[in-house]
């Protein structure tokens, strides 16, 4: 967990992925395709390093776009909560 | 089937027993020490008494009237004479002590603070799950701090606490003991809303009721007396400690009651709470334990639940079963694939339930008439009302078998063709149990075909395997669809056939499909006949020497191969000897050129014809074709004669003595190695100390001449020798083995070391102190053939013990991880949507292995091969090549469903293959049906495949800790102590290393290079000196070293900045001596403590960093080090903060984020399994790292992480940490749901994974 202040952020290191902000209305989408709650679907701290330049706050669901080595490319949501 | 009544238990809920209830649930009030009378009765209000349930079988029960068998057994109490602290509930009691108000009982924190815990409580927002679980822990910190009540003001006192069960508090006026009494009168008061910010359900579990007033006693069904032979009547542990309970209660009531000084009968509580205490766990620290007259432990609640043989892993999860067998195993390659051969005496034990209809009428009656002792026969009869019939005691079977109609169930002997599940422990992955046909033989071992030993694991050295009959029509069904060997050919791990030839199998092959090798038709149409060939014979293709039609081995071989099959590969003979690639050549199902060997057909190896087969034409057929070819090959070999022995060993004496010179030479080498160590002008490299150089060079010298010897004598042996076929072919062994058998063992070696100690400056005492002669160091120079000096075996014995205790070990060290990986993922199934989630809806991935691909169907890996379809479509392709858009639009069309690159795979294949366009279509047709099929089913049990795929390589990975990666001065573990390292998610790897790359400007310049290292390398002060001096009480002195200065870029002026910050000292500065003056005069070990701090202050790169070195990587200087800190590597100038990678994982989530960490984690465990040449899907190891990363930090596998944060109580009972598990669960009063597997086992349910996912839902017809 980043607790440390004044760290340097590197969001486009090699191993960081790109992570966005989706809209409520997007969001809302995505919980009905998988029909799932927020808090079911897998997390991620309101001060991960990786989101602190976003903006975000609790409640926000961000969506990530990763490399994948089966599939080329892939979608991955997590949901943004308080530590 | 006769209809039964199912109840479904739904929840359990945990909750703590209050006294009342103890006392409502009780059926009599136990008071007597005693248990039976003279007569041997139970005595009325003792602990055997007739009311707590009954234990013999003609005995009523006093209390329900039911026989032993139904009586299920009723709860007594003891009402204790002083209430008893409940030892599972310690760490709870001295929580609410230490953080409530000794006088008004509240939590010692300000209202408005418990407002705002409350508030989050409250609060809906589903972001503050994280943060909820938190509050109790956070209000337990704040209010332990108090000195004063914020609610009432009163002074509070501390509070300390003596394990087990002693508290005392310290007031002004001095020590008082806080009595049990005391305690529950305080805890009385404390308020419900406290109780649940606590996280306490105040309903189910006050904390009143952690001081026992009333003594639960369990039934005696729960704690049996048994009668030895001798006749005496010998009690359960949990009665004797019942008893020692009663009679200190008795004792102690009666000094109360006679007013006994106080003092006395503070001793007897004391002895009431040691008694109560080692009756809920006899192995509490601080007390000593209960024993048993004869010295044992007492064996009491905690025990019994706790461990491997507990309740809980012992008899709840896992359980002794019916219908089973166990014997050796022996080979049998005459043997089906799919069989298992029973012997006789054990068919006839074992028996498969039929019910007689009127088409097996006969054949059941005469089975009867065969009775029990003759196969095959029948053990019982059951008739429709229920009645069993068992024939041993029947007289007269054919009056018997006449009375069988329709409807009777016959219990008949195992037959050949019933199937039934083998199994080998340790049952480490899928393949460990394997549904076979019965084929019944005579002897007393189970015999399996040879080819089937690596799925299991299995060899004949006395190794012993499970049988198991299913015993339902459901469970047959489910192990012929889903468990038999042909299923199983390719393995999960890594989407390859896992059964294949062996040994001599591959052999024989190579020698039937070498180009000499000739048939008569006689020869050929009986190994055509042997492997089940029944069509036309085709032509022969050669002439025997006498001028007779023949047949080739290839023609022999290509009968068996699909007719349509098409291939090309090369064989591992043909890389052997230096032959041509793509020498393996099969054309329309004709093996055109090339030799068999294990590339082609052999286990474990992917890509080879054998997969080919099983992919392209199913497993079914991949079987067929493997056990026709395995069947004649073995005919084939045996009468070919193939051998092997010392004969073949013989090395002419010219090369033996060629050997032996060679060696001596090296020994001169050697001895001039050592002469130039001496003198001192042996030649260093990077930066090694000149002994480690010399060692590694004589390493590297003796390690050459292990080569040579060894190809010295390979070289001697001609082209026909059995061994080198073995080796080249793939059966057997390798050049390196032939080599140590005729050549020369070589160098002998412990903990990767040559023998250098043992004895005082010697490896053994044979030897002179400081010999450097290699012999002296455990170099062999006999071989195996002429057999080792006594010294030499000595070094050998060495050798071969590290072997042992690292098997040892690692199967140890393995077998917990592979448990806890198990456990941490059992549950994670895939859901109808794609998805992969726990059973409470939690998601793990959004598509399973992001592309929804079951490697078990799979390709290696992949859905199918494009380009490979592509080609075999070219063979019978014709017509105009299609064009860039026909193709475009086509590919548009199939692939929709694709992910990403599977898509792009496609069009690059297509566009690649010059097809017409009819053929384009009909690859993407195909292309797209394999895809289906190749797709995972909802409720496949993905986590435990994961589990097991990364859990069974394990066992053969290597222990050895430390290994030269790159470059020689890196020490990084490998390895299975890393793979648990990383599964473990610890804070800090064993070896952190970086690797640093440079930002453009910085990366070809060696200059920029080093000056950008000397910036990440840590520098001390203690580097930078050349001595210090200090008087030990006012001043100390550095003496800087210029050279030291130079080399690592540093001033004398940083070296003063750096120690400005301390203030206890001022700082004079002379050219190279920095004086440092104390403030005030202090003592010895002070002036040595503030020495040490300052040769440790850094004055200049990132703390942590320990070691750098300068690494050229394709024209690209990178920064490699020992040691890591990304966080202030970031901050370093010049270096390209975008590349900046370490093996600290832990450190890259704190950083970079936890999706990095993921990134990085999967990268590790990717390189650490692929070092070891272990080939593990990567979508196994994505599964792993998601869920490890899915709660937005990294958690473990294993009971501080996943397996410790599960939902059910039980699942978590059952890992690790069983009593105070439960305990905690009580307090929530936490409901166990029921939804994973553990759980399920537990309570004897279906599990709800795999073919248990599916339920039938029935509409119930409507009354119209």
């Amino acid at each position: 967990m980043a607790t440390k202040k004044n760290q340097i952020l590197v969001p486009d290191h090699v191993y960081v992925p790109k992570h966005e902000i989706i809209p409520k209305s997007e969001a809302e989408e995505v919980l009905k395709k998988y029909n799932c709650k927020p808090t079911e679907l897998p997390l991620i701290f309101v001060n991960d390093p990786a989101i602190l330049g976003l903006g975000v706050k609790p409640g926000d669901m961000i969506k990530i776009t990763r490399n994948s080595p089966t599939a080329g490319e892939s979608l991955y949501y997590r949901y943004v909560v308080e530590i | 089937m006769s209809i039964q009544a199912i109840k479904a238990i739904d929840g359990i809920r945990f909750s703590v027993w209050s006294p009342t209830e103890i006392r409502k649930y009780s059926v009599a009030e136990i008071t007597a020490p005693e248990t039976y009378d003279e007569d041997g009765m139970p005595v009325q209000g003792g602990l055997m008494d007739g009311r707590l349930g009954t234990l013999e079988p003609g005995q009523k029960c006093l209390t329900c009237g039911n026989t032993a068998a139904r009586c299920p057994g009723h709860f007594g109490h003891i009402e204790l004479a002083e209430p008893i602290l409940h030892i599972a509930f310690i760490d709870n009691i001295y929580k609410l002590l230490q953080s409530t108000c000794r006088s008004c009982n509240r939590l010692k924190v300000p209202q408005e603070d418990l407002n705002a815990f409350q508030n989050i409580k409250d609060k809906q927002a589903a972001y503050t799950t994280v943060s909820q679980k938190r509050i109790p822990e956070q209000i337990i910190d704040k209010a332990k701090k108090a000195k004063e009540c914020p609610h009432c003001g009163k002074t509070q006192y501390e509070l300390v606490f003596t394990k087990p069960t002693i508290f005392v508090e310290k007031t002004e006026i001095g020590e008082h003991r806080l009595l049990p009494i005391t305690i529950r009168e305080r805890f009385s008061q404390i308020i419900d809303d406290d109780l649940s910010l606590l996280s306490y359900d105040p309903v189910t579990a006050r904390p009143e009721w952690f001081i026992l007033q009333a003594l639960p006693v369990p039934p005696v069904t729960v704690r049996p007396s048994i009668i030895l032979e001798t006749g005496i009547r010998s009690e359960d542990d949990l009665t004797h400690k019942m008893v020692d309970i009663i009679r200190v209660n008795q004792r102690l009531k009666e000094s109360k009651e006679a007013g006994t000084p106080p003092l006395i009968v503070q001793d007897l509580v004391d002895l009431l709470q040691y008694h109560s205490t080692t009756y809920f766990d006899n192995e509490v620290s601080g007390i000593p334990q209960a024993h048993h007259r004869s010295g044992r432990p007492l064996k009491t609640l905690t025990q019994r639940l706790k461990g491997k043989e507990g309740r809980f892993r012992g008899s709840l999860s896992g359980k002794r079963v019916d219908f089973s067998s166990r014997t050796v195993i022996s080979p049998d390659p005459n043997l089906d694939l799919s069989e298992v051969g029973v012997p006789e005496a054990v068919a006839m034990k074992l028996t498969i339930p039929e019910i007689v209809t009127e088409w097996n009428i006969e054949r059941m009656r005469k089975l009867v008439i065969n009775g029990p002792e003759k196969f095959p026969g029948v053990n019982y009869i059951v008739r429709p009302d229920g009645v069993k019939i068992r024939l041993d005691f029947v007289e007269d079977r054919s009056t018997i078998a006449e009375t069988i109609e329709i409807g009777y169930l016959i219990e008949r002997h195992l037959a050949d063709r019933d199937i039934v599940m083998f199994n080998r422990q340790p049952s480490l992955h899928q393949m460990s149990i394997m549904a076979h046909y019965v084929r019944v033989l005579p002897g007393k071992t189970f015999r399996l075909h040879p080819s089937v030993c690596p799925p299991y694991n299995a060899d004949f050295d006395g190794d012993e395997m499970n049988l198991h009959v299913p015993q339902s029509e459901e469970a047959r069904a489910e192990a012929i669809l889903l468990m038999r060997v042909q299923d199983q050919l390719i393995s999960p791990r890594y989407g390859g056939p896992i059964i294949g030839a062996l040994r001599d199998f591959v052999t024989g092959a190579y020698l039937l499909t070498k180009d000499d090798t000739i048939l008569s038709v006689q020869e050929f149409s009986n190994y055509a006949m042997l492997g089940g060939y029944t069509d036309a014979l085709p032509k022969p293709s050669t002439k025997a020497k006498d001028g007779s039609p023949a047949y080739t081995g290839k023609q022999l071989f290509s009968l068996f191969l699909p007719s349509d099959f098409n291939y090309t590969l090369t064989s591992k003979w043909s890389k052997g000897t230096g032959g041509k690639a793509n020498d393996v050549v099969i054309k329309n199902g004709e093996l055109i050129s090339g030799v068999i060997d294990k590339t082609s057909i052999g286990a474990e190896e992917p890509e080879s014809v054998l997969h080919r087969i099983t992919k392209d034409y199913g497993n079914a057929v991949g079987k067929n074709f493997l056990n026709s070819i395995l069947i004649m090959v073995k005919q084939f070999i045996t009468h070919y004669g193939f051998s092997y022995g010392y004969g073949d060993l013989e090395v002419p004496e010219k090369d033996e003595q060629q050997i032996l010179d060679d060696i001596s030479e090296t020994y001169d080498v050697v001895a001039d190695l050592t002469d130039q160590y001496e003198k001192g002008t042996l030649k260093l490299t990077r930066g090694m100390k000149a002994e480690e150089a010399l060692e590694a060079y004589i390493v590297n010298e003796l390690g050459k001449a292990r080569v040579k010897a060894g190809d010295t004598a390979n070289d001697s042996l001609d082209d026909g020798n059995a061994g080198k076929i073995m080796a080249t072919t793939g059966a057997r062994g390798s050049a390196l083995n032939v080599g140590q058998m005729a050549g020369a063992l070589g160098q002998q070696s412990r903990r990767g070391n040559r023998m250098n100690e043992g004895y005082a400056n010697r490896a053994l005492t044979h030897y002179k102190e400081h010999d450097s002669n290699p012999d002296a160091h455990g170099f062999v120079k006999s071989n195996y053939r002429t057999g080792l000096s006594a010294l030499e075996f000595f070094f050998h014995a060495m050798g071969g013990r590290e072997g042992l205790v690292d098997t040892a070990v690692r199967t140890q060290q393995s077998g917990y991880m592979q448990r806890r990986l198990i456990n941490a993922l059992e549950h994670i199934r895939l859901e109808y949507d794609g998805t992969v989630r726990d059973p409470h809806g939690h998601i793990v991935q959004f598509l399973y292995g992001e592309d929804g691909i079951d490697v078990q169907k799979s390709d290696h890996g992949e859905a199918f091969n494009p380009s490979r379809l592509a080609a075999s479509q070219a063979m019978i392709d014709s017509g105009a090549k299609a064009t860039k858009d026909e193709i475009e639009t086509l590919t548009k069309k199939y692939t929709k469903t694709f992910s990403p690159r599977l898509t792009k795979l496609v069009t690059d294949a297509l566009n690649k293959s010059g097809l017409s366009k009819s053929g384009i279509e009909a690859v993407c047709k195909k292309g797209l049906s394999l895809y289906d099929k190749a797709r995972v089913e909802p409720g496949q049990a993905v986590g435990i495949v994961t589990a097991q795929s990364i859990g069974e390589p394990g066992t053969q990975m290597t222990l050895r800790t430390f290994h030269f990666a790159g470059i020689k001065e890196r020490n990084v573990t490998l390895g299975l102590p890393r793979l648990i390292e990383l599964v473990d998610a610890r804070k800090k790897p064993v070896t952190p290393t970086m690797d640093i790359y440079l930002e453009k400007e910085n990366k070809g310049n060696r200059e920029k290079a080093i000056e950008i290292a000397r910036n990440v390398l840590q520098t001390k002060v203690s580097a930078l000196i050349a001595d210090t001096e200090t008087d030990y009480s006012t001043n100390i002195k550095l003496i800087l070293s210029e050279n030291r200065l130079r080399e690592r870029g540093c001033s004398v002026a940083e070296v003063e900045a750096a120690l400005s910050s301390n203030k206890k000292f001022k700082m004079e500065v002379t050219g190279e001596l920095i004086t440092l003056n104390l403030v005030e005069e202090v003592d010895t070990a002070t002036a040595i403590a503030i020495r040490n701090k300052v040769l440790n202050t850094t004055v200049k790169g990132v703390p942590d960093i320990e070691r750098v070195t300068l690494v050229q990587k394709d024209d690209e200087w990178v920064i490699q080090t020992t040691g890591s800190n990304i966080a202030k590597v970031l901050e370093v100038k010049g270096i390209d903060k975008t590349n900046v990678r370490t093996n600290n994982v832990f450190e890259i989530a704190g950083t970079l984020g936890i999706e990095a960490a993921r990134f990085a984690l999967i990268d590790e465990l990717n390189h650490t399994l692929g070092d070891q040449g272990l080939e593990v899907d990567s979508r196994y190891i994505m599964l792993v790292s998601d869920l490890m990363c899915s709660r937005g930090y990294m958690q473990q596998i294993g009971r501080h992480g996943i397996a410790g944060t599960k939902d059910s109580v039980l699942a978590r009972a059952a890992f690790e940490i069983t009593v105070p598990t439960i305990a905690h669960a009580a307090l929530g009063g936490e409901i166990e749901q029921l939804r994973g597997i553990t759980e399920n086992v537990i309570v004897g349910s279906n599990i709800p994974i795999g073919s248990g996912t599916v339920d039938l839902y029935m509409q119930v017809s409507k009354k119209k």
